[in-house]
């Protein structure tokens, strides 16, 4: 009984998990408004990623490339940074932000890319005097980390290059949600609404989800402003709520503007979103409102019709980004779920040492077992092996066919789920997010129970 | 001025060479699209790389392949549950993606010891499979780490299992043809010739360009089965490595692809002498046209007739009802290159429709000449497009329906413009009599789809909001 933390032994991946960092960092690239990351590199390295999203979000993103060929790989790419940044700014008259992202390529050629953007301002601004586009160098070899990483440095260079300067106070606080879902931003803008707070959230995807208008017109982008992204340095505080997507830029605004920043746990499951709105309350002053109690009272109230009937003793394996699958092994824990299986899936060294892992460990009578540098082929191999039973396995679209092929429950849940329809409108965060995504697993759990006449009879009567 | 320099280009004048408006009485000598030229970089191109090119679309197709792609994670990420083509032993190719993980101590000091790790893994953990494709990306390549080497090691310690290996770093060449091309020629130099195949009949073909997208292999399979015409190797749907280490004992290569395949097909005949026959397989007329090119090559024109005449009793009927209701339908095309010459004519013959405005993304010279020639006049042809082209085509030609990619069709919904998957198919396959029925009804269920009315309606205007019913 008991925690092992163990990595995977294998060199190679089957199946990976995430993808690389430059992924990770047009996520980030596209949360703002008036913004169209420049990814500096093969075609592949954008257009993949660009076709990831749509798949994930049924939605098109802008991202451009350098369009890096074999002269540039021989030569250096920098007349092709100049003239991306050049067309661009041309084309696009609204644009103001122009993430530059590296791949493994250009950081192996060696680009230099401060040298390339200093050059690039004065370009633009000899062609474009009045006008102000951010250039943000973002350094992210495909062979560091992964997409959680390039994430996390992309919205950390983004906060570099824009927030600059300590203005005066602005009253607000800033969110640092990690990557989630339109869903999970909109319930944190309801809450902070509802408690009264101005709050800034980094980045603002509202718009991921975005309508058929009868003007023909396009919705589909960041809304996270360049002036907001100033203002960070101004606000009250910072809650940085995914340790390794934003959490760096949160500890950046206290250490070089005295932004006040608190750590907390993921808001998944219900205890830690006490957490985070008691902290929104600590740092603001404002109380906590009747409906978010009413709320909270709803979640654990229809939690409460499923956990010691149907998931008490589930075995579980989860896999995802960081943030989420150690959140939502917190709140298996509260549902009487088991975790006894977590992937997560890139050589980051902090993960062992991340105190909630730690917390688990400290708590699991069980035996759970959780793998760093995980791939899909581990799950699959430990979901084929008969002395782990697992029951149900919550993760992203790419693990799809180790449920199908094995005939185990699977809900989806995290970045990306393209074989599923809408998730990226629903919150996983938040009372409501536990709340749908227990009711989620229910019936997932019961569908699995009826097509395989497994006491689907149970059903009758509940 | 049949070049034409559209409004959002003005900056970027030299695109006015990509784009050609057809006008009658031209003649393409004077007026050829520039193709398969560098894009320009930050145009928002729908260009992808070379290696996905050699990956994702050829290589990957194969179903009893472990395919290990040395480099950084994304390479693999990225090309893996990106395309739709099963194949009849479960889907193998599409379960499973390998990537040699390379990080950063890897690419300082090299990366060929951790490729021989990751390929003897990859064999120990699925001991079945004993075929393997490695490929090269930008990192490894650039850094000159030795692939063949290091699969010459690992066959020599493994005799049973054999080993292609494909150099094509995403940066090679401008855009997926070169990967293409790569893989093709470094098929023909290392493996055609070294397996011999079982002959099963006396007529036998490689069928060459065609990727079992929506199942499309499969479904001319059937015909082949019928005329008794053996298929020693598909290049590449549904097909084994070993199929294709026995293309030089063909007959004939019959192509469809010509942009992704034809090389290997001109391979095979410089080295081979086996001729190379190009067919369409989407469309009633050249489908029909393709089986009797195939049959008289073989002498067995009247099976090929007798397989027609059956096809056209149980699909033609389908197929003209769907033409009644698509006469006149606008379509644009925005897809790789090869489609455009092959759908343009043959959607304006079979469905009635006219095709108002294609864009290849890696077309050659020799596929506008076919577009060109097939396509009407009125149309545009465009090379590479990119996004603020395409809103700008779209507001001259008001196209009803876009084929194009998945992305792109997020895009144009927004402008009430339906799309069907250009690439993937909506629900294939598209190939053969009953592919272009489905394509039809694709095509119909999306043009009459009733939310599009919806979409256009404005609730707050002066005109009642009209029933679902009203708005059929």
């Amino acid at each position: 009984m008991g925690c092992e933390i163990t990595t995977k032994e294998r060199a190679g991946v089957i199946n990976p998990m995430y993808d690389c960092q430059p992924a990770g960092a047009q996520f980030a690239g596209i949360g703002i408004k008036d913004s169209i990351p420049l990814v500096h590199g093969g075609q592949g390295c954008c257009m993949f990623v660009r076709l990831l999203f749509a798949q994930h979000f049924k939605e098109n993103f802008d991202i451009a490339s350098t369009s890096l060929h074999e002269d540039s790989a021989v030569f250096g790419g920098h007349k092709r940074i100049q003239d991306g940044v050049m067309v661009l700014a041309q084309r696009y008259p609204d644009l103001r932000v122009i993430p530059l992202i590296t791949t493994c390529s250009t950081e192996v050629i060696g680009d230099d890319i401060e040298g390339n953007i200093a050059q690039c301002n004065a370009a633009l601004k000899e062609a474009f005097p009045g006008r102000k586009i951010h250039i943000v160098p973002v350094h992210t070899p495909s062979f560091k980390g992964s997409q959680v990483g390039g994430y996390s440095e992309c919205l950390l260079s983004v906060i570099k290059t824009i927030a600059t300067h300590k203005g005066a106070p602005n009253g607000k606080l800033n969110l640092f949600p990690g990557w989630v879902n339109p869903g999970d931003v909109m319930l944190l803008k309801r809450y902070m609404r509802e408690m009264d707070v101005d709050a800034t959230v980094f980045m603002d995807t509202e718009d991921f989800d975005s309508p058929m208008m009868p003007d023909k017109s396009i919705h589909t982008h960041g809304r996270t402003t360049v002036e907001d992204i100033a203002g960070a340095a101004n606000a009250i505080g910072s809650l940085a709520l995914a340790r390794y997507e934003g959490g760096t830029s949160a500890q950046y605004l206290q250490t070089e503007f005295e932004v006040p920043n608190t750590q907390l746990n993921s808001p998944y499951g219900i205890a830690n979103t006490d957490a985070m709105l008691q902290a929104v309350s600590r740092i603001t002053g404002k109380p906590i409102p009747e409906s978010l109690v009413r709320e909270r009272g709803i979640a654990i109230d229809a939690l409460q019709d499923l956990a010691h009937m149907f998931f008490a003793g589930k075995r579980v394996a989860l896999f995802g980004h960081p943030d989420l699958v150690i959140g939502l092994a917190q709140f298996c824990l509260e549902v009487e779920l088991k975790p006894v299986l977590l992937l997560l899936g890139d050589d980051n060294s902090k993960y062992k040492k991340d105190p909630r892992i730690l917390d688990l460990k400290a708590k699991a009578d069980w035996d759970m077992e959780v793998v760093c540098n995980a791939d899909l082929w581990e799950l699959e191999k430990r979901v084929k092996n008969p002395d782990y039973q697992i029951d149900l396995i919550l993760g992203h679209s790419k693990g799809r066919y180790v449920a199908i092929e094995h005939n185990i429950p699977m809900v989806r849940v995290g970045f990306p789920t393209f074989d599923r329809a809408g998730l990226y409108r629903k919150p996983t965060m938040g009372y409501q997010g536990a709340m749908d995504l227990g009711e989620s697993i229910a019936n997932t759990l019961f569908a699995h129970m009826e097509f395989n006449k497994d006491r689907e009879w149970l059903l009758n009567t509940w | 001025m049949p070049m034409v320099l559209l409004e959002c280009d003005k900056d970027i004048p030299e695109r006015e060479r990509h784009i050609y408006l057809k006008v009658d009485g031209e003649d393409t000598r004077d007026f050829l699209p520039i193709s398969n030229a560098p894009t320009i970089p930050g145009t928002l191109s729908e260009r992808g790389c070379s290696f996905c090119g050699a990956k994702l679309v050829i290589g990957g197709v194969l179903k009893d392949t472990i395919q290990m792609i040395h480099g950084p994670i994304g390479c693999a990420y990225d090309t893996w549950h990106t395309k739709r083509y099963p194949t009849d032993n479960g889907h193998f190719n599409l379960k499973y993606v390998w990537s040699t993980d390379m990080k950063e101590s890897h690419i300082v000091f090299g990366g060929e010891k951790r490729l021989e790790k990751s390929m003897h893994e990859a064999f120990d953990e699925m001991p079945d499979i004993k075929r393997m494709i490695v490929y090269t990306t930008c990192p490894t390549a650039l850094i000159g780490d030795d692939i063949r080497a290091v699969a010459k090691r690992v066959m020599g310690d493994r005799p049973d299992v054999d080993i292609f290996t494909c150099e094509c770093p995403g940066f090679a060449g401008v855009s997926q043809s070169k990967g293409h091309h790569v893989l093709n020629i470094g098929w023909v130099n290392e493996k055609v010739g070294t397996v011999e195949p079982e002959i099963t009949s006396k007529y036998t073909i490689n069928f060459i360009g065609d990727y079992n997208i929506g199942g499309d292999t499969q479904l001319l399979q059937k015909y082949w089965d019928k005329l008794g015409i053996q298929v020693i190797a598909h290049f590449t749907g549904n097909a084994n490595y070993d199929d294709l280490r026995g293309m030089h004992r063909a007959q004939l290569n019959v192509v469809n692809c010509a942009r992704s395949a034809g090389y290997i097909a001109n391979e095979l005949k410089k080295r081979y002498g086996i001729p190379r026959l190009d067919i369409d397989s989407w469309g009633f007329n050249y489908m029909a046209e393709g089986i009797r090119k195939v049959c008289t090559f073989f002498g067995i024109e009247e099976k090929g007739e007798a397989l027609i005449a059956e096809e056209y009793a149980k699909w033609k009927p389908q197929l003209d009802w769907y033409k009644e209701r698509l006469k006149g339908t606008k379509m644009a095309i925005w897809t790789g290159g090869p489609r455009l010459w092959h759908w343009t004519k043959s959607v304006e013959d079979d469905l009635g429709v006219q095709v108002v405005a294609m864009s290849s993304k890696f077309g050659h010279q020799e596929d506008f000449e076919k577009v060109i020639a097939r396509g009407q006049s009125g149309t545009y042809y465009i090379d590479d497009g990119n996004e603020l082209e395409f809103f700008e085509i779209i507001g001259l030609v008001k196209p009803d329906v876009i084929f194009t990619g998945p992305r792109v069709g997020e895009l144009v919904k927004k402008l009430h413009i339906p799309y069907i998957n250009g690439h993937a198919y909506h629900n294939g396959p598209y190939m053969g009599f009953e592919g272009f029925v489905n394509l039809a009804r694709d095509m119909y269920n999306a043009v009459h789809n009733p939310l599009l009315t919806l979409a256009a309606t404005d609730i707050r205007g002066t005109t009642a909001a009209t029933s679902l019913e009203a708005a059929e």
